[in-house]
């Protein structure tokens, strides 16, 4: 449902970006071309220890040209060093304590460590009325109901919002931890939402998959879902899973049937799903097709139909039929939410470049972790997303005449994440020929990132301040902690055999801390958390304890596992440091939180091998893996640090820095 | 049915011939334009039309007296009774004018049908550009034996055959993709079995006529695909189509041409009314 003020400013911003035909927006006096002009390229996670070693072996030579001119310096992340508290970091231009982000996952005191994601919220709505099987909700008097709503969870006052108050335009393309996208005050502003933006099902990103050996009824899994294929005279019925209808009383998802047919001979397959006719061979993807899901309505009101955009590629035809479905993404050219500010922005990209991921997760990680695909098939999908991208930076660097424009590229995180590992060590899950093959391939990305970023110079270079910067860089992921294990065995967890935080065996009365997400750990704390324990008062003893005793943590081979452990109430500042977690665990690199330690759950064993194809990894101590900053221009602050950017930015468009912001500029010393 | 099916391959040969001659200029000027000049022309001669079938003078006795009507209704408005007669009597009027004008409509229906149907051919798709794939199948009068021998495409220079053929035994269809290489009418030449069949396929940009389905004998698909004459009910082929790509244009592009149409029309017949002296 629109409430209508909303509907009324998000046509006034649709009017501004028309008129404006490009990001020189109207109403202002200065001349569209003539204002400052800044690029920035975001790569995430792209990491300096690797960058300068390619950088050294001839291998960047347009980011090499551009460290040769005084332009490189390693760049300070956040602390801990995750994405989406980095970004956040960077557009606050300060810490986490100004925009309340900690972690991919927060707790709820009040639930006693009840998790949840900490980039977007939503809230269920409140009120409706019953049509039979159906409800319905209107947010006016006198029935004043209140619509389910997803909120962004980051606060302060991002660094556009002072260019946007000045008339100065700012476009962004793929910006994290923006999701809902924050509305612009003035209209110099657009935005497409990144990482944070959902699927259609609503979740960060859920494949299809389509076998004959799946399981008979729909089987979920992290990031996906399996069914089994049967089929008769070579032709099987298919179900494709969609939204969810939240118009009935007991909401379920629509679904819509298809047909797949094939010919074992020709090595070949024809999708058949609403209007469209998908013929593939073996190995190939089919173009994005839209697809129409019909939410049914209370009687006498027409359905509601709305689109969704998904790619099919089929991985084999016998003897085991496998056929993969991209998660089905917001339609761009008709978005069913909105994930740009303002919502003609992504529609005007729309009508330019067709249709392509909008998505957060782009790269479908999920399905190679799953063994969904092979590293060469997620290499594949992960270079479709890539080519998109570069089509989608060619389209905004044609329409961008002065003002900011800021554009981001998950390539080299999500594929890193994947691919990366820089030892001779045995990788956990690879053969030794084909981790270095894949490591060849995560320097493969970043040599198009630098042919990227020789593009950029090369249009703009001579007249535009271009930063080319990551938020973290990368490290192997070896050997993992677990956290709550460790503080059960210490005796900070009771009884000796729980098994879980979220389990009813723990025993809040005796327990002094506990682990969530992936770096912060929490004091049982009376007063704060639902079932605390721990006085104010030994609070203080407590971390400095726990501090000693966890950078005393050592591996089997006598290695030292944790780097430093820091305490929030000392790093942080601002309104929400109330909000962190008490201490934040900093590993070395080769060792991260355990996967089960992440939502609370307890291993047998404190340290163990990381199984996963998942084998690389930056959510350690932020010291190990700073990211990169490059720029055409010399950088003179010495130590410079992701909270430096938006300073930098605004102090380039002559606006002074506000006293929200911790950092500096960057080409001051 | 059959019979419906074998009058329209009649008719269709005659609107071909002039629809090939008298659309001719679609292809050379822009989308909108043309729309717009047949759109017009056709709303005026829909006018002449009504006039010329339609009952004139019992349409301006009926016009006339929902005019006095209507002024009665005006000047008793503080008369109940002359009010409610008067409502009642214009009501009968509207009924008796739709009444009238059912016959003109039921004469000038199927022209319109067939006039739409050529127009279909120009605006509903855009011809394939050079590079680009394309769908292209048939639908087989028989169940298909398992072996791929007797049902090919056969090469040639206009374009090349990506994948195919598939054969879906559950449909009696074989798909193949193709990709144009170069502009112009090319012949697609399937061979079934001894026998041969052609489809033309067009490859360009701009506005072309283009047919992307030579249908079975059904009158509904010999009307709506009017350019190819129909297979027999006992040909070895049944259908050979072509997915062309839809125009996207409000006035000139899939299926928003032809509200465009009615809205010009309409427009152009309201226009043209009085100079014509036509009553509606
Ligand atoms: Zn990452």
């Amino acid at each position: 449902m629109i409430a209508r003020r909303e509907f009324l400013k998000n046509s006034l911003l649709g009017i501004c970006w028309f008129a404006g035909n490009s990001y020189g927006l109207p109403g202002q006096s200065k001349k569209p071309g003539s204002r400052p002009k800044v690029i920035v390229v975001g790569f995430d996670g792209m990491d300096p220890v690797l960058a300068e070693k390619m950088m050294d072996a001839g291998q960047l030579p347009n980011l090499d040209k551009l460290r040769k001119a005084g332009g490189y310096s390693r760049l300070g992340t956040s602390n801990p060093p995750q994405s989406p508290v980095a970004w956040a970091n960077f557009i606050n231009g300060a810490g986490p304590g100004t925009h309340g982000i900690f972690d991919f996952i927060h707790r709820d005191p009040a639930k006693q460590c009840q998790p949840f994601y900490s980039a977007a919220e939503t809230e269920a709505g409140d009120g409706y009325l019953e049509f039979d099987t159906h409800k319905i909700q209107l947010d006016f008097w006198p029935f004043n109901h209140t619509p389910t709503q997803t909120f962004l969870r980051r606060h302060g006052v991002p660094f556009w919002e002072y260019l946007d108050r000045a008339g100065i335009p700012s476009a962004f393309f793929d910006l994290p931890a923006n999701y809902p996208p924050s509305s612009s005050s003035h209209g110099h502003h657009c935005c497409l939402s990144g990482m944070g933006t959902p699927d259609m099902l609503g979740t960060y990103g859920t494949y299809q998959h389509y076998s004959e050996d799946g399981p008979v009824r729909t089987k979920d899994e992290p990031g996906g879902k399996r069914s089994m294929l049967f089929f008769e005279n070579e032709t099987a019925p298919a179900k494709l899973v969609g939204p969810v209808n939240d118009f009935l009383i007991k909401p379920e998802p629509v679904t819509v049937d298809f047909e797949v047919h094939r010919d074992i001979a020709a090595d070949a397959s024809l999708i058949e799903i609403q209007d469209h006719r998908v013929l593939l061979k073996k190995g190939q993807w089919s173009d994005w097709l839209k697809i129409e899901f019909e939410l049914s309505m209370p009687a006498l009101m027409p359905n509601n139909n709305i689109s969704g955009i998904c790619r099919f590629y089929l991985q084999e035809v016998a003897p085991n039929f496998r056929l993969y479905v991209t998660p089905i993404n917001i339609d761009p050219s008709k978005p069913a939410v909105t994930i740009s500010e303002p919502d003609s922005f992504v529609t005007e990209i729309s009508s330019s470049l067709g249709l392509f991921y909008t998505t957060g997760f782009q790269e479908d990680h999920k399905a190679l972790s799953n063994r969904v695909f092979s590293d060469s098939e997620f290499a594949e999908q992960a270079e479709i997303v890539l080519q998109e991208r570069i089509g989608l930076l060619n389209y905004a660097m044609d329409n961008y005449e002065d003002g900011l424009l800021f554009f981001y590229f998950s390539s080299t995180d999500l594929q890193s994440h994947m691919f990366y590992w820089d030892t001779d060590e045995k990788h956990p899950s690879r053969e030794p020929s084909q981790t270095a093959k894949y490591f060849e391939h995560v320097k493969d990305i970043y040599r198009k990132a630098d042919s990227i970023v020789g593009d950029v110079i090369k249009r703009y270079g001579s007249e535009a301040t271009v930063m080319v910067m990551s938020d973290h860089g990368f490290g192997n992921f070896k050997r993992q902690f677990n956290v709550n294990t460790w503080l059960r065995d210490n005796g900070y967890i009771q009884p000796s055999n729980c098994d879980s935080i979220m389990s009813d065996k723990i025993d809040w009365s005796a327990t002094k801390a506990y682990s969530l997400g992936l770096n912060g750990l929490y004091i049982n704390l009376k007063g704060r958390e639902r079932d605390g324990v721990v006085e104010k008062d030994e609070r203080e003893r407590l971390m400095e304890e726990l501090i000693t005793k966890l950078k005393q943590v050592t591996d089997v081979d006598g290695k030292k596992v944790i780097r430093d452990v820091y305490r929030t109430d000392k790093v942080y500042s601002g309104p929400y440091v109330k909000n962190a977690p008490d201490l934040l665990v900093g590993y070395y690199r080769g060792y991260r939180a355990a996967w089960t330690s992440i939502l609370g759950d307890i291993d047998d064993d404190v340290l163990s091998d990381n199984k996963s194809l998942w084998a690389a990894d930056h959510c350690i101590d932020p010291h190990e893996v700073p990211g990169v900053l490059f720029t055409n221009r010399h950088v003179l602050k010495d130590d410079p640090a992701l909270i430096d950017i938006a300073p930098t930015i605004l102090n380039e468009f002559g606006l002074e820095t506000p006293g929200t912001m911790t950092g500096k500029n960057i080409f001051k010393d | 049915m059959e019979v419906i099916a074998k009058i329209l391959i009649l008719i269709n040969s005659v609107t071909n011939v002039i629809g090939s001659i008298v659309f001719a200029p679609i292809g050379i000027m822009p989308g909108w334009l043309s729309n717009t000049i047949i759109s017009a022309v056709a709303g005026v001669l829909m006018l002449l039309v009504f006039k010329h079938t339609s009952n004139q003078t019992a349409i301006g006795k009926v016009r006339d007296g929902i005019k006095a009507n209507m002024l009665a209704i005006k000047l008793y408005k503080d008369s109940f009774s002359v009010t409610i007669t008067s409502l009642a009597k214009v009501f009968k009027g509207a009924v008796l004018l739709l009444f009238y004008s059912s016959k003109p409509m039921l004469i000038m229906i199927v022209p319109v049908v067939l006039l739409l149907a050529q127009m279909g051919l120009w605006y509903q798709f855009k011809p394939i550009s050079p590079g680009r794939d394309a769908l292209v199948f048939i639908t087989l009068k028989d169940q298909m034996s398992p072996d791929f021998s007797e049902v090919s495409l056969e090469p040639f220079s206009g374009y090349e055959v990506v994948t195919g053929p598939v054969r879906i035994y559950s449909k009696k269809q074989v798909f193949w993709k193709i990709r144009t290489v170069e502009s112009g009418k090319h012949d697609l030449n399937f061979k079934v079995g001894q026998q041969q069949f052609h489809k033309e396929l067009v490859s360009g940009d701009g506005f072309e006529r283009i047919n992307p389905k030579t249908p079975a004998m059904k009158w509904n698909d010999v009307l709506f695909y009017p350019a190819d004459k129909p297979f027999s009910k006992d040909s070895a082929v049944q259908s050979i189509e072509i997915e062309y790509p839809r125009r996207d244009s409000l006035t000139c592009g899939s299926d928003s041409w032809i509200f465009f149409f009615f809205i010009i029309s309409i427009i152009a017949a309201l226009l043209f009314k009085p100079f014509l002296n036509v009553k509606i």
